[in-house]
């Protein structure tokens, strides 16, 4: 087991374009596997370190969307095999912590979600860039032509999957689509709200759907985005700056003075998170939050919102237990039975990254352009360029 | 007797028949809950002065009016400060007990067709919630009416029109706590008391009380609570507290006091994958409730909860019928018995925090 020098994309600090260079990618410890990623999605949450949004650790190699195929493990390690494809998971699955043994927790012990260190599970990284070590990113780190996680946090998936799609169900898609049916359990008959059209906003569209939800209300300032919801099965559509008023009463009125059974933040900010909780049903509806807050936040509310009996619950990557259920949601795709392909738009190839991370930005500031969803990535008869997806809303 | 400030004033009413689809009622006992507290201090949101609180009774039909047909006279019956018509769309959802007529949706100060039935010295006094226990005879509308067993000893069950539902209900139906799982309860006045037996009756292998009054935790151990604790015996936050001696914080959180201080360290206390924290006390009007919303990302949930969840009309009766089997023991709630001249003297010591449940009876 060798150091393998290759390509990355870096950032050094917030608020700079990544930096395309040569890393050195140390050989796994025990109970770690050493991943060559062939595709990899952008998901916001990327960009949020890069915009300050979320407290990293710098300097730090990012990307948490993935799928590559295993190029050698470290002693003890039992589920994979180099050459196995597999799935980089950033919500990983010890199977032996509480939330683990629980069969509602989704959360490991081993997730470096709520307050970032970047550090492999001895507390050191596997990544030095210029003779300097390089933090790890949600267990993860897929910007990278190769990667070093934890045992914990990879799962071995079906042989005849194509990398390239299913790298979307290392997060983007899963993270929404199980926020509906695994999280929120969408019942028939309902009605849902969606605020955020991006991919993961879209997945939770596909997730309504699939749980037979009647009525699926997109909500986004960007009516661009509108098309390819009603394609996923959104039935109704606000831009709240349509309104005068707040976007909750224009939910409420839509149906029937009640508000929705189900609402879904995927936008991860504090005002919209109030909104998609006061637009459900104040006695019987449930809010889920699976867009990331900015760190150190606060939100202020009324807590009546609650008292009535609302239930409000967080998402963290759709409530799966990511070893047990990626294999599924691949071998679902593979049975045609979840569409990834419409949030796939674009691919690049690896250097052209940070216009990736524009493409994404650019979706957020001018509502007239679309960019639909993207996703580059590496073929696997080209080992020398890595290429990678950018996956935006 | 009616309410002007702080004390009430016991007075003798007029209290008219009740028309059609109302029903009124010989209240033989009544208990004063939290929320009657917040009447007198004017915190209670649309009530009318001058009042007839008390929402918390169980009596006997003594009269009808046209088409009622859920009870009769002589019946023994628990009003129901939370109705169940039965015909709007939320009586006909099975997953709330919100029924559109409660306060939260339209004023319960006169009875439907807008007008009162009791007059004190030539003036109308108002309704509260529809029922006014703290009245010998009170007349309510009949969605908030429920007949109860002819066994029921009317000095005990009035627990069942609020307090006892409000907390087991919370422990049972809104968190739904599973067997063998650890819960903090914050407020050991009735209702948080009735919450620890709701989860000692799921099955709870660790029920934690939180007070600052520790004169009440006695009861609370009486009732399941595994240890009490009282916050101002530390110096570092009450949900730091939890979260060591849990090791990870609870499965359950309850706050049953109304301030959106406990109920965001309940919030903080419990276990961040998949804690549950439920807010059965009622906040003041106009408060803020604020927190990181990380700590609902990474995965509890936040619920509120009245009356315990339950249906009213539908599952008032079970439980009275459970008290009979002796399935719960609300009776220790019952800590004085006065008679209802002295109902002053029992907002006195309900405020001092020397009583849990203070029934009222001899009217």
């Amino acid at each position: 087991n060798t150091v393998i020098k290759c390509k990355a994309a870096i950032a050094w600090e917030p608020k700079k374009p990544l930096s395309i260079e040569e890393v050195e990618v140390a050989p796994p410890k025990a109970h770690e596997v050493r991943i060559k990623i062939v595709a990899t999605g952008i998901c916001r949450t990327d960009e949020h370190v890069i915009s300050g949004a979320m407290t990293t650790p710098f300097p730090i190699l990012l990307g948490h969307e993935a799928a590559g195929v295993v190029e050698s493990i470290g002693a003890g390690v039992t589920s994979v095999r180099p050459g196995d494809k597999v799935i980089p998971l950033f919500a990983p699955q010890c199977g032996e912590c509480r939330s683990c043994r629980s069969s509602k927790g989704s959360l490991c012990i081993k997730n470096d979600l709520a307050a970032p260190c970047g550090l492999i599970t001895d507390g050191t990284t596997r990544f030095t860039c210029r003779g300097k070590p390089v933090h790890h990113f949600l267990t993860t780190s897929t910007f990278t032509e190769y990667t070093v996680v934890d045992e914990s946090a990879v799962v071995k998936i079906d042989a005849a999957a194509p990398l390239e799609k299913v790298c979307l169900i290392s997060c983007g898609f899963s993270t929404g689509y199980g926020a509906a049916v695994r999280t929120a359990q969408v019942e028939p008959g309902s009605t849902c709200a969606v605020f955020g059209l991006g991919g993961v906003g879209l997945s939770t569209v596909m997730g309504c759907k699939a749980a037979g939800a009647s009525r699926i209300i997109a909500v986004d300032i960007n009516k661009d985005k509108f098309a390819k919801a009603k394609m996923l099965g959104a039935t109704d559509f606000v831009n709240p700056q349509d309104y005068k008023k707040p976007v909750q009463e224009v939910l409420v009125e839509m149906t029937g003075g009640e508000g929705v059974d189900y609402s879904f933040e995927v936008i991860g900010h504090t005002e919209t998170m109030m909104a998609a909780l006061a637009s459900c049903h104040m006695s019987c509806g449930t809010s889920v939050m699976v867009g990331v807050p900015p760190s150190a936040s606060q939100i202020t509310l009324d807590p009546m919102l609650l008292f009535t009996g609302r239930t409000w619950k967080g998402s963290v990557f759709g409530g799966w237990k990511s070893k047990e259920s990626v294999p599924k949601l691949v071998a679902d795709y593979m049975g045609n039975n979840i569409n990834l392909d419409a949030l796939i738009t674009h691919t690049m190839p690896f250097d052209r990254i940070n216009e990736g991370f524009d493409l994404l930005n650019q979706g957020k500031r001018l509502n007239s352009l679309f960019i639909n969803l993207v996703c580059k990535y590496f073929p696997l008869n080209y080992p020398p360029n890595i290429e990678i997806g950018t996956y935006m809303q | 007797m009616k309410t002007i400030g702080k004390s009430l004033s016991i007075e003798e009413v007029e209290v008219a028949p009740p028309k059609a689809r109302e029903v009124r009622v010989k209240i033989v006992a009544t208990g004063i809950c939290g929320t009657d507290d917040h009447v007198l201090k004017g915190s209670f949101p649309n009530v009318d002065f001058p009042v007839i609180p008390g929402h918390e009774g169980a009596g006997i039909v003594e009269s009808v009016g046209e088409g009622v047909t859920c009870v009769k006279p002589g019946d023994k019956v628990i009003p129901l400060c939370l109705p169940q018509c039965g015909e709007c769309s939320f009586c006909l959802n099975p997953n709330t007990n919100c029924c559109l007529q409660t306060h939260l949706y339209q004023s319960q100060n006169l009875m439907p067709d807008k007008t009162s039935r009791f007059t004190c010295k030539g003036k109308q006094v108002y309704h509260f919630l529809w029922i006014s226990t703290f009245s010998e005879y009170t007349v309510m509308p009949d969605s908030t009416v429920v007949r109860i067993d002819d066994a029921a000893p009317l000095d005990k069950v009035c627990l069942f029109g609020c307090g006892f539902p409000t907390g087991y209900g919370a422990a049972v139906n809104t968190a739904k706590v599973a067997p063998g799982s650890t819960c903090a309860v914050f407020g050991l006045g009735g209702v948080g008391l009735s919450v620890i037996m709701g989860c000692e009756a799921s099955g709870a292998s660790q029920i934690i009380g939180i007070d600052i009054n520790k004169d009440k935790f006695a009861t609370a151990k009486d009732l399941g609570a595994t240890e009490c604790i009282n916050p101002q015996d530390f110096e570092k936050p009450i949900q730091e507290v939890l979260v060591e001696m849990t090791g990870h914080g609870v499965d359950y959180a309850f706050e049953a006091i109304g301030r959106v201080d406990t109920l965001t360290a309940a919030l903080a206390s419990c276990h961040r994958g998949s804690g549950v924290c439920v807010m059965v006390g009622e906040p003041p009007p106009g408060s803020q409730l604020s927190f990181d919303p990380m700590m609902l990302f990474t995965g509890l949930t936040l619920k509120g909860s009245i009356l315990g969840g339950w249906k009213m009309k539908d599952s008032i009766p079970k439980l009275v019928t459970g008290y009979l089997q002796k399935k719960f023991k609300p009776d220790v709630l019952i800590t004085h018995n006065l008679p209802f001249s002295e109902i002053n003297e029992g907002f006195e010591l309900l405020r001092a925090g020397k009583s849990i449940k203070n029934i009222f009876i001899d009217f």
